[in-house]
């Protein structure tokens, strides 16, 4: 944890003129007509001209996209650690770890199936707290005992190491994806208490809904899927929507869990619109866009409330992981011939 | 008895006056009141100017208004100086 004053101005001040130069509703519409080359283009006209000229003679088509999609990610959320000072910093940093538990499963995957670490290297999103020379060190590590091995000193060591005996009864990964996953969101509140009022209540009630909806997402992903997994290994703490029986009895029934929702004085009302979304959604995919909006609506909410505040920059960091899934969508959508329909339904847009 | 209580009263008052300068002159309250407010016009540029730094920073067009912007707050020092005038 840094010390001294935050520069929540300065931060916000950046952040705000990045959030307006996203793409807006207009472009998709425009991209969602585009071959794979033509989304290059317009990228390359865009926010991301310097990642696509950098890596234009390296890759082509869509994996040109991605990559430049996922540097420009990094680069974008880099800066908002190297801007913020202080408090800000934490605040930041402990969000942006999702970031390290990506790349770390990344590592983990890539290990578990073989594949040579040169595929998968530009997967990884170099946004989190690993450094730079940490992540190149995995990369290199040939078991997952090593992992564990180079990641002691972090905190995701000792999770991962309980969760690596189950890993080798199992041989499968579950035990240590949920590890890395608890990990992450037990430490994203800690330390922070129950502020009642001020901008860091409002981060507290957003990583508050975030909880609450992976939650609900992991419940209704159980629940489609019929596998018979215990619900409460999934569950996690910090939320305030369900507790774990209460979630455990609504996993058998996913109009409860939305008629829950609606039911609940913090969402309910600032949720209708989605939440009625949520209703009419008839695949899981849907349901899980709903969700990612709804979250999108309430940090953009949250941030109208505090506007120099962490909330802004929560608001942005969502906004810009959106849109950079929005165009892997499109891509990939297009790639393999869907029509643009289809594809605009993967989309989410506010 | 009433005639002395009186006579005691004005030797006390009388006593009570003396020829040390005020606390606080006119001018000094005024001075003080200049100085308050450049104070709070700091501080209040404090947060515009570091805002303004980073709009400018994402977009150099945001010069002017960022300028303008951050000295808006000197006119409580202004106000103030008014005070000066008026004693």
């Amino acid at each position: 944890m840094s010390s001294g004053a935050s520069n929540t101005e300065y931060v916000s001040a950046r952040v705000r003129a990045r959030k307006a130069a996203l793409f807006t509703d207009e472009d998709y519409r425009k991209l969602v007509r585009m071959g794979p080359s033509g989304i290059a283009r317009f990228m390359e006209e865009s926010e991301y001209e310097r990642e696509i000229n950098e890596l234009g003679a390296r890759f082509s088509g869509v994996d040109l996209i991605e990559h430049a999609l996922n540097r420009n990610l990094a680069k974008h959320f880099g800066d908002l650690l190297e801007w913020s000072e202080g408090r800000l910093y934490d605040l930041i940093a402990r969000y942006l770890r999702k970031f390290d538990v990506w790349n770390i499963k990344t590592i983990i995957r890539g290990i578990y199936t073989g594949t040579p670490a040169e595929e998968f290297q530009t997967d990884l999103i170099r946004a989190g707290e690993l450094d730079d020379a940490t992540l190149d060190r995995l990369l290199e590590v040939e078991t997952i005992e090593d992992v564990v091995e180079l990641l002691d000193g972090t905190t995701y060591a000792e999770p991962l190491g309980d969760a690596r005996e189950e890993f080798e009864e199992t041989n499968t990964l579950v035990p240590l994806e949920n590890a890395l996953d608890r990990e992450f969101y037990v430490h994203l509140l800690d330390n922070l208490g129950r502020p009642q009022e001020g901008p860091e209540a409002k981060y507290v009630e957003f990583l508050q809904a975030e909880i609450d909806f992976r939650n609900a997402r992991n419940a209704l992903r159980l629940a489609r899927s019929g596998a018979d997994l215990d619900p409460a290994s999934y569950y996690i703490e910090g939320g305030v929507l369900f507790d774990e029986s209460e979630l455990n009895q609504l996993v058998a029934n996913p109009d409860e869990l939305v008629d829950h929702i609606a039911d609940s004085k913090r969402y309910g009302n600032r949720l209708s619109e989605a939440l009625s979304r949520l209703r009419d959604a008839d695949s899981l995919i849907q349901f899980e866009h709903a969700i990612d909006a709804a979250l999108l609506e309430y940090a953009d909410m949250l941030s109208s409330i505090h506007p120099t505040s962490v909330s802004a920059v929560l608001s942005y960091i969502l906004a810009k992981e959106r849109e950079v899934e929005n165009i892997r969508a499109i891509a990939r959508g297009r790639e393999v011939g869907l029509s643009e329909s289809e594809i605009e339904e993967e989309l989410v847009i506010q | 008895m009433m005639e002395e209580l009186v006579l005691a009263t004005e030797t006390v008052l009388q006593n009570g006056t003396t020829e040390e300068s005020p606390f606080l002159t006119d001018s000094g309250a005024a001075a003080l009141a200049v100085g308050l407010s450049a104070l709070a016009a700091g501080y209040a540029e404090r947060g515009i100017g570091a805002a303004a730094v980073g709009a400018i920073a994402e977009d150099d067009d945001l010069f002017v208004p960022g300028l303008i912007m951050t000295v808006l707050p000197e006119t409580l020092v202004i106000f103030a100086l008014v005070v000066v005038f008026v004693i």
